[in-house]
């Protein structure tokens, strides 16, 4: 009987099944409180933790993609515009703000992954430059420079997501529904992705159809940014170009990289505390953006391999 | 029909400053395999150092310039040693560090010389002109130095033993360090070499146009487009891609205005990356 | 033995005295925030912001502190840099209402102001945006106030003054392609049309360093004059450079935000500008407002180095304080701003001004003061005509 639940345990993954419980368990923190700053400050690591995600799927393969503002702003533009035409139904929106930026990745991909290395990584920098261009010249869809403001609430099951303790609820689920995909597809798929990280040519040698997973990171990875993207317009009301800024994908991938690449719960660990250390330093005036410089400074040379590869580290030698 | 030819010249003048700018950030990518995002950073800190060198201490601009520059090398060497030689190998922490220190360079910027700009032009003035056609005597002097600048890394990588081993290094670090190539030494001059010439063009640069903190933000996303488009690890290609790249920028922004000109710019790059994947002179990479 | 007793029980009398003094009297803090871009292209402004909030804190505290209700409180000020980012105003709106804060002395940008509406009304927060947003107030966020009006409230009188030196027929307007431009510039096109002038308009990439391709472009169409528009100042500057560089000798104007003497000193000197006009967010140079400065000085031990910006943030600033004095609370956010909309608009340094914005936004919550339009003409200064505040 121990033996059978140990092996379900190892496949599933230990690390995959912890980072699910902790967004259950994150469903009691707007139950238990109604501080302000506890609010905001999860509602933020929330959307930053599902960007994360999307980071690590592609890095899962030794890819470092720049996209993920991009496809956020796909999938939030989508429910901004839907709510124009009075389209609220929360399952309909998730299900857009997931599928329609997987859509666009699709070509996408089939332009973009045929690069390897550092030519991807600045290739996808490109992409998000693009679309804040494409959200400018395109006012009468996306609002132009002024966005897209008075997002209607989203309604789920009859009740209107109106209220702060809602909002966040409602974060809470979309982090919890992007951990499940994130957590399946890349365990599934975890030799796959270990095979091309280590070695594309390699792996690609001994029959593994790359492109193929290749594409399926990008496009799963492109989903998950648009839930990212939903969730932030859910929490302002307001669908505007400079949250999708390319520049907030280099604010996702240090969150992927201090928390630790190796692991589920490395984002989970870097999106907390980065977020947290850009709202304390926030309150520093002109000095926000060098405290935060400093912060990042530390723990890469602290922690090698991120903290929770610290720790992990820390705690096999114990073992 | 003058617009064309003034087109060409912008584009010229810009493509000499991208040059240098890219040349240094695939520099330090080819050799040491790092993503330097802070090159903006050393950008800038050229434009103060030079700023501070002629109204601070009164000296005169050519030896501002020369000042500027052996200040952003020593801080590149400085930090190479102390800083990335530990975590060379990971090129996500280098990344992440260079990262870190471009938000403290430009906070330090800021406290210390506040976010106004600084009065702080070229000191030679004025315009060659012919009929509608004019070509700013900055520019060119900017040029010739610019071209000076690209002459001399050309010589010191291909003419000299220093340069050879740097070179050599970049080929296949493994092989280089068996021969009795020292990285301890290289890798900081070359880090050093780079940043001094992203110091270099800031100190030409920023007094033709604006001195604040901020100028250096777009120097990454240039540095990019134009080292993608040159072909990582390639110095021809990220010379050839620098002019090429200010060309376009120039006559996409006279003839499709300022943001549907980068657009058309980024999406001529884009395509291009399909059909040529690692750049124009580029050879097949390292993964990230 | 007996001294040693002594001197414990003084010592310890003193400690007790010591605690117990911030009871005496004095006891409250009062909190307020400064929000603002602090970091990056926009970090003046920012910076302008939180400068005025300090003055205007440290003049009460030098005072005694603000009195509120029976209390006399020592007023601080926390600041938060919103990166000029709608997210990033809507994050500074919570992290100040955890520190309790109820009183928000910014933010500045038009992507910020969009940001910070819904959730300082849900957090129950005063603040006072300075942006030029064509919504930068709207009915429905009673609670949210405007530093100072919008293009739509002078460009027209800059325009009809500028007309007086210069001959213009036709501009061509230039700002950056985000919000704090698009607001702006389409604005400024209604003013130019309303006096009979064609325009046309040109943006350009936030970041954008060298505006030599954009300004053969723009030259390519004759204007008679060009708009820097909102351009920050920096930016303003080299365009101007480049412009006459490039052979241009119309006139240039502003009509946008203040910032001529940096764009003085980045453009290389008036013999350079040559031929401008601009606006002025308060009356010409005069004593009272070099006293700002002078007081600044005095106030806080060092320089104002933001700008005129700072000198337009402060009478917003200090009238929030004076409501929390009037209303006798800093707890009840609804009696403040109350007795903020009922106060009269009386600067010590601005002069009298009247609260504007009923036609604009539906909602007269904008501090209007009298303003200048500046005029430089053949390289000299003509000087800044006072225009009266008119709603």
């Amino acid at each position: 009987m121990h033996h059978r639940s140990a092996g379900l345990i190892r496949r599933l993954g230990g690390a995959e099944i912890a980072a699910v419980v902790i967004f259950i368990v994150v469903f009691a923190i707007p139950l238990s409180t109604k501080s302000v700053l506890v609010y905001s400050v999860l509602n933020q690591v929330l959307v930053g933790v599902v960007a994360a995600f999307s980071v690590w799927i592609m890095l899962r393969m030794n890819l470092l993609s720049f996209a993920t503002p991009a496809f956020m702003a796909i999938g939030g533009y989508t429910v901004a515009i839907a709510g124009r035409y009075d389209i609220t139904n929360a399952f309909l929106l998730t299900a857009g703000a997931f599928v329609l930026p997987a859509l666009v990745a699709v070509p996408l991909g089939a332009l973009v992954l045929r690069l390897r290395g550092t030519y991807f990584v600045l290739v996808t920098f490109v992409l998000s430059q693009i679309m804040q261009l494409l959200l400018f010249e395109t006012p009468d869809l996306t609002g132009g420079s002024n966005g897209i403001a008075g997002v209607p609430p989203g309604t789920l099951l009859g009740t209107e997501l109106a209220s702060n303790q809602q909002v966040l609820l409602f974060a809470c689920g979309l982090a919890l529904l992007a951990t499940l995909i994130t957590a399946l597809v890349t365990r599934y798929f975890r030799q796959h992705f270990a095979a091309i990280e280590e070695n594309e040519i390699l792996a690609e040698s001994l029959g593994l159809v790359v492109w193929r997973y290749k594409a399926l990171g990008f496009v799963v990875s492109a989903g998950v940014a648009g839930l990212a993207g939903y969730s932030l317009v859910n929490m302002l009301l307001t669908a505007h170009p400079s949250s999708f800024d390319s520049i907030t994908a280099v604010d996702f991938i240090a969150y992927t990289i201090v928390g630790g690449r190796a692991s589920i719960l490395g984002p989970i660990v870097g999106s907390t505390l980065l977020v947290y250390a850009t709202n304390l330093f926030g309150t520093h005036g002109q000095y926000a953006q060098g405290l935060y410089g400093v912060l990042i400074l530390v723990v890469i040379l602290a922690a090698r391999g991120g903290i929770v590869g610290t720790v992990g580290t820390l705690l096999r030698r114990r073992a | 029909m003058h617009e064309f030819l003034e087109a060409g010249i912008i584009g010229v003048s810009l493509g000499a400053q991208y040059a240098l700018l890219a040349l240094g950030f695939t520099l330090i990518f080819g050799i040491l395999g790092v993503v330097n995002f802070a090159h903006g950073g050393f950008y800038m800190l050229g434009g103060y150092v030079a700023y501070s060198c002629v109204s601070g201490l009164g000296l005169p601009y050519p030896l501002a310039v020369l000042v500027a520059v052996l200040a952003t090398a020593g801080l590149g060497w400085v930090f190479e040693l102390l800083l990335i030689e530990r975590l060379i190998d990971d090129h996500l922490a280098t990344l992440m560090l260079t990262l870190a220190l471009y938000l403290i360079i430009s906070t330090g910027v800021l406290v210390v010389f506040g976010p106004i700009s600084m009065e702080f032009t070229f000191p030679v003035a004025g315009a060659l002109r012919a009929g509608p056609i004019y070509v700013p005597r900055e520019n060119l002097i900017v040029l010739a130095v610019c071209l000076a600048a690209i002459l001399a890394v050309y010589l010191v990588l291909f003419r000299t033993d220093l340069g050879r081993a740097l070179r050599a290094l970049a080929d296949d670090r493994a092989v280089g360090m068996a021969l009795g190539l020292r990285p301890r030494l290289l890798f900081p001059a070359a880090f050093a070499l780079a940043t001094g010439l992203a110091g270099l063009t800031g100190a030409l640069v920023t007094p033709i146009l604006a001195l604040a903190p901020g100028v250096g933000d777009p120097v990454l996303a240039t540095s990019f487009i134009t080292v993608i488009l040159g072909g990582l690890g390639s110095l021809g290609g990220a010379a050839l891609a620098a002019f090429i790249v200010g060309i376009v920028e120039a006559y996409t922004s006279v003839y499709f205005g300022g943001s549907a000109g980068a657009l058309v710019l980024f999406v001529l790059v884009l395509l291009l990356l399909v059909f040529r994947p690692t750049g124009l002179l580029g050879r097949d990479v390292r993964g990230a | 033995m007996k001294q040693h007793r002594a001197l414990l029980a003084a010592a310890t009398a003193i400690c007790v005295v010591c605690t117990t003094l911030p009871a005496w009297g004095q006891g409250c803090e009062l909190k307020i925030g400064s929000m603002g871009p602090m970091s990056g292209g926009a970090a003046q402004w920012g910076l302008a912001m939180d400068a005025a909030a300090r003055m205007a804190a440290a003049e009460v505290n030098a005072e005694g502190g603000l009195k509120v209700g029976n209390k006399t409180c020592h007023v601080t000020v926390v600041a938060y840099d919103s990166k000029y980012t709608a997210d990033g105003a809507a994050a500074g709106a919570n992290a100040l209402a955890a520190e309790g804060i109820h009183f928000i002395i910014g933010p500045v940008g038009a992507p910020e102001a969009t940001g910070i509406k819904p959730v300082a009304a849900r957090n129950e927060q005063i603040a006072w945006n300075a942006s030029y947003a064509k919504d930068a107030l709207m009915p429905r966020y009673p609670l949210m106030f405007h530093m100072g009006p919008g293009p739509g409230a002078w460009a027209d009188a800059v325009i009809k003054q500028a007309l007086k030196y210069f001959k213009i027929t036709s501009v061509a307007l230039i700002a950056p392609n985000d919000q704090g431009g698009t607001d702006i510039v389409s604005v400024d096109e209604v003013a130019y049309k309303d006096n009979g002038i064609k325009t046309t308009s040109e943006y350009y990439q936030r970041g954008t360093t060298n505006f030599a391709p954009i300004i053969t472009r723009i030259l390519a169409a004759n204007p008679d004059a060009v708009d820097t528009a909102s351009s920050p100042p920096g930016d303003a500057g080299v365009i101007v450079k480049q412009l006459r560089l490039a052979g241009f000798t119309g006139p240039i104007g502003r009509n946008g935000g203040p910032g001529t003497a940096e764009i003085l000193r980045v453009c290389g000197g008036i013999d350079v500008l040559k031929d401008f006009y601009w606006y002025e967010a308060q009356p010409p140079n005069t004593p009272q407002m070099r006293a700002i400065d002078e007081e600044y000085k005095k106030l806080l031990g060092k320089d104002q180095t933001f700008g005129t910006s700072m000198w337009s943030n402060l009478p917003g600033a200090r009238m929030t304080l004076k409501a929390i004095e009037v209303a006798g609370t800093m707890d009840d956010v609804q009696k403040v701003a109350e007795a903020l909309r009922h106060l009269p608009v009386d600067d010590p340094n601005m002069g009298k001004g009247v609260w504007s914005g009923q036609k604009q936004f539906g909602i007269a919550q904008e501090l209007m003061f009298a303003f200048g339009v500046g005029i430089i003409k053949d390289g000299k200064e003509i000087g800044v005509t006072r225009v009266e505040p008119k709603l």
